[in-house]
């Protein structure tokens, strides 16, 4: 009988094991994907961040300001600063 | 009775051998392995650390290049290629079906490329990321097996070619090629390539986000404001291709701190800015370097007038200067400069001396390099005074047979303006480190003093007046005071001698007078149009000026202009 539950508790103790391997691959490649998601939004996140800075370069306000409102650049001597 | 014999199969030998056989494999390997870590160590560890290293060295980082405000002129975005590695695709219709769609492509293209290559070949380089994200989905289902994935960096410019010249190229590898990416490279990347191979030796994540945030690089920032340089841009291409210019330069200065506000060039070029690399014969704005130095050293006063010799002055025999834009006999100072004077300025140069012309020419910082360091910066040519006849002298003093730079240009107008110091230009604002360092640059520097105060208020007043009554008038703005000189200059040509077709026109010039806020140089060379200095350069220091004076909120100097 002794040999039973030797064997068993052997069995038992490869299976904690197994199953924590498991658990770790399983981890690691979880791991993995959300470290690979983070750069991709990251990247992403780059990307929309130069296409505001592309939407809002002196050419395109210029050019969207005089196209659909019709503005036009003032002239220096019409400027008053208030408190500069 | 049988007597007991022992033999040598019996079972306890057969499981000796037994044990001995399963032994020996382990024996061997162990040995093996022994061998090798005790005497192939060395080999082995670099040979992986070249394999790491060779697949880390494309994954550099750089650091960004900024305006004055933080504006991002260049920055690395993390970028993907997509290659196939044709021996593990399994079906090759439906990949390249996939790829075709998510990529754009036609797949004509990637089956041409298919059947170019032996096994391995890129279908896209820096592929935008939704599209990196659709690959990665499939790379571990059939549809996937044979596609990789290599990371690599990007520059991107989102405001497109702007200020271009100055920042320059890097390449594939991010290594600086030209310009300020060039100049700093140092600073802007770090091949941290090597330390990742080391981190990867001992079994540590290659990709590791703490390493990569502990050893970033550094962000340049430029004195170049980006708001100016568009407006310099703007206004230098339209009047390029309105006078068919082969060549343009638009250059602004702060003239208190010798800060490059913008800088333009015709044509866009990475990292060749004529600004520091373009040299050329100025003409009639060089006139304002020969009369300032006189009136400084004392050989001329403001009230003087110079002879005209019936507009046709024989320097020396052969060598005639004739004026045909005035009918006067004599021009006082500030005509000379109205009208452009050749022979004018040449009696003051000669009246100066060519000594004392050439000691201002090269305090005015002629001749020699600025410490800016651009990439080919130029210094021009001054040959040593000895050298000159008294025709060098005299053609000297209204701009020929002398080779400058724009920037030394206008950092002699800058000296005017700013009260007679010649300023150290400067291009790099400051240079932040990772570890919040930040390293100034843009310090005022005064190099020396070149004029007295009191020369620079009479030159201001002269240079005024051209532009209130003499060449510049195109240059006049609606409440400010604006002072500047014309340079229309005749090119030397191919066959020797001054070429009429050929010829380069300029306007340098501050604004307001009271208290010079900007320097302009505008430069059109090699005009297919015939034009001069007044109606070409002179409207573009206008169109730079009126922008730059709204969005600084720089008050008018004029008292009465409504």
């Amino acid at each position: 009988m002794p040999i039973f539950r030797i064997m068993f508790l052997i069995a038992l103790f490869a299976f904690c094991v197994m199953w924590i391997r498991i658990e770790v691959n399983r981890s690691g490649r979880e791991i993995g994907r959300l470290q690979n998601e983070v750069e991709v939004k990251e990247a992403r996140n780059q990307y929309l961040n130069l296409e505001i800075l592309r939407l809002s370069s002196p050419e395109t306000i210029t050019q969207q300001a005089h196209e659909k409102f019709g503005f036009e650049p003032i002239k220096p001597h019409r400027v008053v600063v208030l408190n500069k | 009775m049988f007597k007991k014999t022992v033999s040598p199969f019996n079972i306890k030998n057969r499981m000796a051998v037994a044990g001995l056989l399963l032994l020996l494999l382990p024996i061997i390997i162990f040995v093996r392995l022994f061998y090798m870590q005790t005497f192939l160590h060395e080999s082995f560890s670099s040979k992986a650390e070249r394999a790491i290293y060779n697949y880390l060295a494309e994954d550099r980082l750089r650091g960004k290049i900024l305006d004055v405000n933080g504006k991002i002129l260049a920055e690395s975005v993390r970028t993907h290629s997509c290659g196939i590695n044709k021996r593990y695709v399994k079906d090759k219709e439906k990949t390249i079906s996939f790829l075709s769609e998510t990529l754009h492509m036609p797949k004509n293209q990637i089956l041409d490329k298919w059947n170019k290559s032996a096994n391995f070949f890129f279908v896209a380089k820096k592929i935008k990321p939704d599209n990196y994200i659709k690959i990665s989905q499939i790379l571990r289902t059939p549809l996937g097996q044979g596609l990789e994935l290599t990371p690599e960096y990007e520059r991107i410019h989102p405001y497109g070619e702007s200020a271009l010249d100055v920042i320059g190229a890097s390449n594939s590898k991010n290594f600086g090629l030209s310009g300020i990416e060039q100049m700093f490279n140092k600073e802007l990347s770090q091949d941290i390539s090597k330390k990742r191979a080391k981190h990867a030796r001992r079994g540590e994540i290659i990709y590791d986000r703490k390493l990569k945030e502990e050893l970033s690089v550094a962000n340049v920032y430029l004195t170049i404001d980006e708001l100016a340089q568009y407006h310099a841009e703007k206004a230098l291409y339209r009047a390029v291709e309105e006078v068919g210019a082969e060549r343009g330069v638009a250059l602004v200065q702060e003239p208190k701190t010798g800060k490059i506000l913008a800088a333009a060039s015709y044509p866009v070029k990475d990292g060749q800015s004529l600004a520091f690399q373009f040299t050329y014969e100025p003409g009639s704005t060089f006139k304002t370097v020969a009369v300032s130095s006189a009136l400084d050293a004392g050989t001329a006063h403001i009230t003087d007038s110079v002879p005209m010799e019936e507009r046709q002055w024989e320097v020396a025999r052969g060598f005639i200067i004739r004026d045909k834009q005035h009918k006067k006999d004599y021009l006082s100072i500030p005509e000379i400069m109205q009208l452009s004077s050749n022979i004018g300025a040449g009696k003051i140069a000669l009246e100066l001396g060519a000594k004392n012309l050439f000691y201002y020419m090269k305090a005015f910082g002629f001749g020699s390099k600025t410490d800016i360091n651009f990439n080919g910066e130029s210094k021009g040519s001054v040959t040593p005074y000895n050298k000159w006849t008294k025709v060098d002298t005299v053609t000297k003093g209204y701009g020929y047979g002398v080779a400058i730079t724009p920037i030394q240009l206008i950092g002699a107008y800058s000296a005017i303006a700013n009260g007679g110091y010649l300023m150290q230009p400067h291009l790099i604002s400051h240079i932040e480190y990772a570890n919040g360092k930040t390293e100034r640059w843009a310090k005022p520097v005064k190099i020396r003093r070149v004029l007295r105060e009191e020369t620079t208020q009479i030159m201001k007043k002269v240079l005024q007046s051209v532009v209130e009554a003499g060449s510049g008038k195109h240059a006049q703005i609606k409440g400010y005071n604006v002072a500047g000189k014309t340079g229309t200059a005749e090119k030397l040509s191919k066959e020797g001698g001054y070429g009429k077709r050929s010829h380069v026109v300029s306007f340098c010039g501050f604004v307001p007078v009271s208290d010079p806020q900007f320097t302009i140089l505008i430069i059109l060379d090699n005009p297919s149009k015939y034009s001069f200095g007044g109606t070409a350069a002179a409207p573009v220091f206008k169109e730079i000026a009126e922008p730059l004076l709204s969005l600084k909120g720089v008050p008018p100097d004029q008292l009465d202009f409504e």
